[in-house]
């Protein structure tokens, strides 16, 4: 029984990954093209930005707020990364296109944490008009030109593959770029579980009040998360570009919600203290495997946006319906302690 | 009561206490005036703001501004916008948030130019004698869609957010499939004539948007449904000791929301016989910025329907000044998020100022604390 939960995770990771697991078997009987080395490859492709996304997004939910500014600074930084390369005529390399990136994203993300942690003001109005500013400061004073060419280090990455398998349905490639991610989800997952900084997130979740009577500098620690959020952004950004060899401006902004609902369908609580990177990972593959399902059985990609709404609606649907019994559960035993200790002072 | 006043005569000891009875009450005044809840100061502050945007952007540019067509053509474009931000304003008033409204609000005209152009392609004049049915009907789709968010956040119980961004996708994602990602043309012929409809120059839109704002209004500060939409979101366990029925509450709440956003859908169509699935997506975050510069609490509890018509106006006023000036539409999206949160800044300081004397004057009961009211909570 207790390997059982243990296999269930804490935040119901387990059961997560019985439901892809169960929707890759589902669609590789419905349609045997699925399983190939080439769909697994394209998925992991297509998850390689949201995955980074959704860290970041994870970051924020588990201290209890919310980030919709994410995109527009993902855009931001790499857009504005890859034009000053270009106008500037010089290559700084793949390490110092990444660090002026993150310079700008972390600085964005310093805006949005100064004015949350200082003014104590709700995260999601906040972010949402720091989402305008970001963008429309973007367009008005960086430019609005689509950049087909990047500067040539970037152009490189684009093309570096890990993996080169041929398969009997063809070339299978799997891009590089997935290490890094990958690296970046272990960082993230020891920051939280092993580091004080990841401790503190999940106690200022828990009760800010609370977190800051123990002693952490939530004002701070708020402040650097939201800075996180913007470095990790920015990193998105620019590896977005990367992926798809251009620099459009109008990329990205739009798809925030999606990210936020990958993340809360892993198992992070929407009012924080609860949440793993290990759920969120699997939550991004599983809205990436149904978004890739759907196109394979033959569904129009118009009812794409439904079905990830509908699928919100089950996942946070049952969540709080379980949350709702545990907590009666609760209920009923401190009723009956309650009931004892009166019947002791009774008694006495 | 201090001692030496006993020592004094009667007279000037009345005249004592009606000179401290006075004060008192100027003292109260006073109070109230400066710990006005935030919707009442919101009013207060929008007034100011809208005679500030209007004159600043008179000066600037008055040929342009100030032309009788400039000024129709904000009180033609506010009205749709005011009517999803005082939705947007009811359900904040629980303490939720519902990002569907603008979804809603294109399903409804979607509805209402699907049913026209079915009914009409058999029977143009049928069609038109049946605009009432149908833009009724639409409306109730709308109300529909609304009653869903309310079973999402009440039954259910799914956080408002979480709730209304899935129905968001859910309503949009079929409104997306329904038209094919076209634009759907074709409404019926009453709605076209009250977009084009003026009284006395005041454009029949526009009139209706005030008739909508004081209805809510009554249905906020004058009904029973009112007040509890008030205390669930001011207090939500002292409304649960009260006996008020949240779930019933909630699903009221929403549905209203929801008939608010249909109303509008209607009005996108009078104003434009056109309808699509993409619609006004840039509104989702300017109601909020209406709403709360209008002076919701996101928090729930205080709002105020004259502060959220008045804060339409204004960012209406401050759009069509920017397009007036030259000034470009991204510039514009900068303005707001800059309006909004200077806004938010500025109500934080002003609103723990005024908190701080509460703690220095223990006779006043004071509110429970966040974290007491968590310990309450059975």
């Amino acid at each position: 029984m207790a390997a059982l939960r243990r296999l269930r995770g804490s935040n119901n990771e387990g059961v997560l990954a019985l439901v892809l697991l169960g929707l890759i078997v589902a669609m590789s009987i419905a349609n045997p093209t699925f399983f190939t080395l080439n769909t697994g490859f394209s998925i992991l492709r297509s998850a390689i930005v949201p995955v980074i996304f959704a860290l970041g997004v994870l970051i924020v939910v588990i201290t209890g707020g919310i980030d919709v500014s994410f995109a527009a600074i993902a855009i931001f930084a790499g857009y504005a990364t890859v034009s000053f390369c270009l106008n500037a005529g010089f290559d700084p390399g793949l390490p110092g296109i990444f660090a002026i990136a993150i310079g700008v994203g972390a600085s964005l993300g310093f805006v949005n944490g100064i004015v949350i942690a200082q003014f104590s003001l709700p995260t999601l109005i906040v972010t949402l008009g720091t989402q305008g500013v970001f963008f429309g400061a973007m367009y008005t004073y960086v430019g609005a030109s689509y950049y087909a060419e990047l500067p040539g280090s970037m152009a490189a990455l684009a093309t570096s593959n890990l993996l080169d398998v041929t398969t009997s349905s063809g070339r299978a490639y799997l891009h590089l770029l997935v290490v890094p991610v990958l690296l970046l989800c272990l960082l993230v997952a020891w920051v939280l579980k092993r580091t004080m900084f990841g401790r503190s997130l999940y106690a200022m979740g828990g009760d800010l009040e609370a977190a800051r009577r123990a002693g952490f500098q939530v004002k701070r620690t708020q402040v650097s998360v939201y800075m996180l959020v913007g470095a990790l952004a920015a990193i998105a950004g620019v590896i977005h570009i990367v992926l798809s060899r251009s620099a459009n401006p109008r990329d990205l902004v739009g798809g925030e919600l999606d990210i936020i609902a990958a993340v809360v369908l892993g198992g992070a609580s929407i009012f924080g203290g609860r949440g793993s990177v290990v759920g969120t990972v699997l939550g991004v593959l599983l809205v990436q495997v149904i978004k890739n399902s759907l196109l394979l059985v033959g569904v129009p990609s118009a009812w794409l946006r439904t079905a990830v709404g509908v699928l919100l609606v089950l996942g946070v649907g049952i969540q709080a319906i379980a949350a709702r019994r545990d907590s009666r559960r609760m209920r009923v035993i401190e009723d009956l302690d309650s009931a004892q200790q009166h019947e002791q002072k009774v008694g006495s | 009561m201090s001692p030496d006043t006993k020592v004094r005569n009667e007279v000037s000891q009345t005249n004592a206490n009606s000179l401290r009875q006075f004060n008192h009450q100027l003292g109260s005044w006073t109070r109230q005036f400066v710990r006005r809840p935030g919707a009442n100061r919101g009013a207060g502050r929008m007034v100011v703001a809208l005679l500030l945007a209007v004159t600043l952007f008179a000066i600037l540019n008055p040929r342009v501004f100030l032309s009788p067509i400039n000024l129709q053509n904000i009180a033609v474009a506010a009205p749709e916008i005011g009517i999803i931000a005082i939705a947007m304003m009811v359900v904040m008033l629980t303490g939720g948030i519902d990002l569907s409204l603008v979804a809603i609000a294109n399903f409804s005209a979607i509805t209402i130019s699907t049913l026209h152009t079915a009914i009409a392609t058999t029977d143009p004049d049928l069609a038109n004698n049946l605009g009432v049915v149908i833009v009724l009907a639409g409306i109730a789709v709308g109300m529909l869609g609304g009653a869903f968010n309310g079973f999402l956040v009440s039954v259910v119980g799914i956080t408002p957010i979480l709730a209304t961004l899935a129905t968001m996708q859910i309503y949009n994602g079929i409104a997306i499939v329904w038209t094919g990602g076209s634009t759907l043309y074709g409404a019926p012929a009453m709605l076209g004539a009250i977009g084009q409809a003026a009284v006395a120059n005041v454009p029949l839109l526009f009139i209706i948007f005030l008739v909508v704002a004081v209805l809510v209004a009554i249905l906020v500060n004058r009904t029973a449904l009112g007040r509890m939409i008030q205390l669930e979101g001011a207090n939500p366990v002292a409304a649960q000791y009260s006996a008020i029925p949240r779930r019933a509450v909630l699903l009221k709440t929403y549905t209203v929301g929801g008939l608010l956003a249909g109303l509008a859908g209607v009005l996108f169509l009078a104003r434009n016989p056109t309808a699509s699935a993409d619609y006004g997506s840039s509104y989702v975050l300017l109601v909020i910025v209406i709403a709360v510069l209008g002076g919701t609490n996101p928090t729930g509890g205080f709002a105020s329907v004259f502060g959220v018509v008045l804060a339409t106006l204004t960012l209406q006023v401050v759009s069509s000044g920017f397009t007036a000036i030259r000034l470009s539409s991204y510039e514009y999206a900068i303005a707001q998020g800059v309006i909004l949160i200077t806004v938010m800044i500025f109500d934080s300081v002003s609103s723990s100022r005024t908190k701080r004397p509460k703690k220095l004057d223990p006779q006043l009961p004071s509110e429970a604390s966040p974290t007491e009211a968590a310990l309450l909570r059975p």
